[in-house]
């Protein structure tokens, strides 16, 4: 299990950044992604594996309006 | 198209020579006696050969003027009219060669028009004009 | 998850130069014009960008003066809106209300406006009493027509007076004449009459960018939600086109005035002409924005390709799009409106952008429309847009999935001259009232006002235009047709008010604010109205769960509507700011505010005005402002507590298949944020409780919000923040205060 924007994510092996967004739907294209407080590079979203327990932040800019 | 080419065979980058293609198209095309507002900039690596700055005339700039003021003549050379130029600066923003130059002291901007100037100059007979296709039209 | 990529091999193949031409008019035009009244004046160009002056009108009296712009102006106003809201002011009284002939209209382009070097930097920001919410209405357009104003020689054109015959003011900024003309017969519709007006004034066919016209249409003169069209020539296309002044209803205070038309024919635009203080650092900012917008732009937004109308897929993906009158957030024919299709709709091979320099250009053609109903039927137009708000209003709220009728509606929308949110919003309340039997086809007149009946809602607005039938009532706006719908007996009036998404008597623009509460706040604690251009706070409260307490939303209301008021000061766009973000910006802290853009517009700002600010006091700024502009609406008796309720709908589910829609999310709430248990209760009873706790968390929100605006629990600024603000310097603003601590 993991968190993700404070709410629960079920974790499984080799999960990767990319898979979050995937299972959240998050499909907005400026994030800024945090992994334990590390910075996730957008570049790296498919090769950075999340571990379990992780707290993931997706934060969602502004845009639009 | 024509197109101002520049051989690193022949060009040592000016470790060699005076930058005489900067200082001949500043002083003959822009009427200053400084080599950095020249339309072409050699610069040296440090490991040796070199690179130019140069316009290619790939037209990227003439998608993206919004007043028109860029256009191709009939040589295919990009042309800026300064009478239309509203000095917006997005040629030399969207120019991914960096070829678009802007002297702090002109408003308008300003790039190689393939003149030829440079080209007798050079003591190493580096520089050439070339007669090219012109490129597709991209949407940028 | 996909990014969307650009593919040109699928761009329709249209001739964007090709269209109805309507030019074998003009001389009929022509024909029915008198000059009424004309005045010389001595043109001019801003010094570090303002003129220092501005130009009055009034149409009836065809009194025209240039009226002084004091240091006072600038150092508590700026500018843009703030100029607006000063001089309309000093206008009117409390009583005056917008059809009286002191109402005015100001229009002020701001300091920075017209600079050529960054994007986004040609808005005018347009002042009046509302006929809609009867207390300031702001709007911020593009178009040519605030710049070439300034560089004629002015910082804003008030106007006032009603004419007993239409008028044309045509301001000639290379000749220095200011001329009154009547006008008899002749178009109204925008997209005829500024195409013929352009023509008409410029001297040549090179002098046409350098002409930009102010219309409105047929609609506006029969309905409250009349919206400005502000022209600029686009070379490329060889066409007229527009940015809307939308919000409102100032479309309609233009035509209870007579006025027909506003001209200007500016000097040809150069790089220089704001002569700001220091051009170095203006260049060096604006270069290095383009240079983002072209590194940048085609991984992000994409707004070169597809404007606003990127975040279709988006509001719809996380549950925000407005459908069915705000009912859902979400719909399976969005992929039919989606950035994909008006990626390819619109045409690509060409420039985009309502003033030069804007590398963000977000301004999309659709061309080669051949019109399928109305006045206009067989001709082939081009249209703007569609923007979000259009897509989003026009379409998924009304449930009109039809990307051609949504165009259609979006053409008719700017050249009647009806603000295309409040027209989306309005007709989404209309079938909601029809779905629900309070309206029915004997109470329209015959249209059958059923989602998605694309033709109906097009001859509903072809009869406001008209001045006709069902059509006429929808013109008044949601506020006034639910006091109609409920006048006439037809419903519960309780439900009709939950569903009319109004605020102050304006309609709400296209997002759902349901889920979050802060949005909520973020449209109903606004000064003009529901308009997103405030606050937009639903990712970070409701997706990134940034701002979980009541003081920490409070503290967005306070940062976020002050930073964005600051756009309209200046003349700048909004979306410039956070529609690209620098590659590094997600290692810089706060984020979410762009910090390297907002240094962008201190530095632009100083450098044009040679007044030295930082980003703290460009907030100081924007909230003198924004608190004149506060204490306005209570000089004209609203401002307070009461006139921020919100609808209903914009908090919670009204309806069983609303609460039935998102059971899960809802019940879970009832557990986690009520303590209560959800089993065993009934559908109505569950409602019962979220509208309890939904409307005490709102009425605990605009505690919060007020006390860190400064604002007493009834929402009037105090007389200590006044004074912080410098607002104590005007003895009215007191005294309007005053009367309510």
């Amino acid at each position: 299990m993991i968190m993700v924007n404070e709410e629960p994510l079920a974790w499984h092996e080799g999960m990767t950044v990319r898979d979050i967004l995937r299972a959240r739907n998050y499909r907005f294209p400026l994030l800024v992604i945090h992994v334990n407080d590390a910075l996730v590079a957008k570049g790296d979203y498919d090769t950075t594996t999340v571990p379990d327990g992780a707290v993931v932040k997706v934060i969602h800019l502004i845009s639009g309006g | 198209m024509k197109q101002l080419v520049i051989d690193f065979q022949k060009c040592d980058a000016g470790r060699n020579c005076n930058h005489e293609c900067e200082l001949e198209c500043a002083i003959k095309v822009f009427k200053v006696d400084d080599p950095a507002q020249a339309a072409l900039q050699i610069k040296a690596y440090e490991d040796g050969g070199g690179k130019a700055v140069l316009c290619d005339q790939c037209g990227d700039c003439v998608v993206v003027c919004p007043s028109e003021a860029l256009k191709r003549n009939k040589l295919g050379v990009v042309m800026i009219d300064k009478q239309l130029c509203v000095g917006c600066y997005m040629c030399i923003g969207f120019c991914e060669k960096d070829a678009f130059m802007r002297n702090p002291d002109w408003i308008v901007p300003h790039k190689c028009t393939s003149c030829g100037v440079c080209v007798k100059v050079c003591p190493h007979g580096a520089l050439s004009i070339v007669d090219v296709p012109e490129p597709a039209v991209r949407i940028i | 998850m996909s990014q969307l990529v650009f593919d040109p091999s699928k761009v329709m193949d249209i001739d964007y130069t090709k269209r109805t031409e309507y030019l074998d008019r003009l001389e009929a035009l022509r024909a029915g014009m008198r000059t009424l009244k004309e005045v010389p004046f001595h043109p001019s160009l801003p010094d570090k960008g303002y003129t220092n002056r501005t130009l009055y009108v009034n149409v009836d009296s065809l009194e025209v003066k240039e009226k002084p712009v004091t240091q006072q102006m600038k150092d508590v106003f700026i500018g843009g809106r703030g100029f607006g809201l000063y001089q309309l002011w000093n206008a009117v009284k409390p009583t005056t209300r917008w059809n009286d002939p002191e109402n005015e209209i100001v229009i002020s382009p701001g300091p920075v406006a017209g600079m050529t070097q960054y994007a986004g930097t040609g808005k005018s920001l347009v002042v009046s009493l509302s006929p809609q919410t009867d207390i300031p209405i702001d709007s911020n357009v593009g178009g040519f027509y605030g710049p070439l104003l300034k560089f004629s020689g002015f910082d804003g054109l008030e106007l006032q007076g009603k004419a007993a015959k239409d008028v044309i003011l045509f301001v000639d900024g290379v000749k220095g004449i200011i001329r009154l003309e009547e006008i008899e017969g002749g178009p109204e519709d925008s997209h005829v009459l500024a195409e013929l007006l352009t023509h008409l004034y410029a001297e040549g066919e090179k002098d046409l960018p350098n002409v930009s016209v102010v219309s409105t249409g047929a609609a506006a003169k029969h309905s409250l939600i009349g919206m400005l069209n502000f022209s600029f020539y686009d070379r490329r296309r060889k066409c007229v086109r527009f940015k809307q002044a939308g919000r409102g209803g100032i479309g309609t205070v233009f035509r209870d005035k007579r006025i027909r038309a506003l001209v200007v024919r500016g000097p040809k635009v150069a790089g220089d002409m704001n002569h700001p203080v220091d051009p170095e650092t203006i260049a060096k900012t604006g270069i290095k924005y383009h240079k983002e917008i072209r590194e940048n732009d085609g991984s992000q937004c994409m707004m070169r390709r597809n404007g606003t109308a990127h975040i279709v897929e988006i509001m719809d993906a996380y549950d925000l799009l407005p459908v069915h009158n705000f009912q859902y957030g979400s719909h399976a024919d969005t992929h039919k409106i989606d950035s994909a299709y008006w990626q390819q709709r619109c045409t690509q091979a060409t420039v985009d952008g309502c003033w030069y320099g804007c590398s963000m250009a977000c301004a999309k053609g659709a061309d080669g429309l051949v019109l399928r109903t109305g006045p206009y039927q067989g001709d082939m137009v081009t249209v703007d847009g569609p923007e979000y708000e259009n897509a989003a209003g026009l379409g998924s709220n009304c449930g009109v999935f039809d990307p051609d009728y949504l165009l259609e509606l979006n053409f008719y929308c700017d050249t009647y001259g009806i603000c295309t949110i409040t027209w989306g919003t309005l007709t989404a309340f209309v079938m909601e009232c029809y779905q629900r039997g309070i309206l029915n086809k004997e109470r329209t007149g015959g249209l059958e006002m059923t989602w998605g009946n694309a033709e109906a809602d097009l001859e509903m607005m072809h009869q406001l235009a008209r001045g006709e039938g069902f059509g006429k009532i929808a013109g008044m706006g949601v506020k006034k047709m639910k006091e109609y719908l409920i006048k006439q007996g037809w419903g519960d009036p309780q439900l009709i008010n939950d569903i009319g998404m109004e605020n102050k008597g304006l309609e709400y623009s296209q997002y759902m604010s349901k889920e979050s509460l802060a949005q909520q706040g973020g449209y109903a604690l606004t000064n003009k109205g529901p308009q997103h251009d405030e606050a937009w706070l639903i990712f970070m409260d409701m997706v990134n769960k940034q701002i979980p307490t009541f003081e920490d939303k409070a503290e967005a209301l306070y940062y976020f509507p002050l930073f964005r008021t600051w756009f309209g000061l200046n003349g700048f766009c909004k979306l410039p700011w956070n529609d690209v973000v620098p590659a590094d910006n997600s290692s810089q802290p706060e984020a979410h505010k762009v910090p390297e853009h907002v240094q962008n517009y201190v530095d632009l700002f100083s450098a044009t005005t040679g007044v030295k600010i930082d980003k703290e006091e460009l907030i100081v700024q924007s909230a003198k402002v924004y608190n004149f502009q506060r204490v306005f609406n209570i000089r004209m008796g609203k401002g307070l507590r009461e006139h921020d309720a919100a609808p209903y709908r914009s908090l919670g589910p009204v309806t069983k298949e609303e609460y039935e829609s998102r059971a899960e999310r809802y019940d879970q709430q009832i557990i986690t944020e009520m303590g209560l248990d959800p089993a065993g209760k009934s559908t109505e009873e569950k409602m019962a409780l979220h509208r309890t706790w939904r409307t005490d968390r709102f009425s605990k929100l605009m505690d919060s919000v007020y006390a860190r605006r400064g604002w007493t629990s009834n929402g009037v600024p105090t007389l200590a923040r006044l004074k912080e603000l410098g607002l104590d310097a005007f003895p009215e603003v007191v005294e309007v205060v005053k009367q309510h601590l």
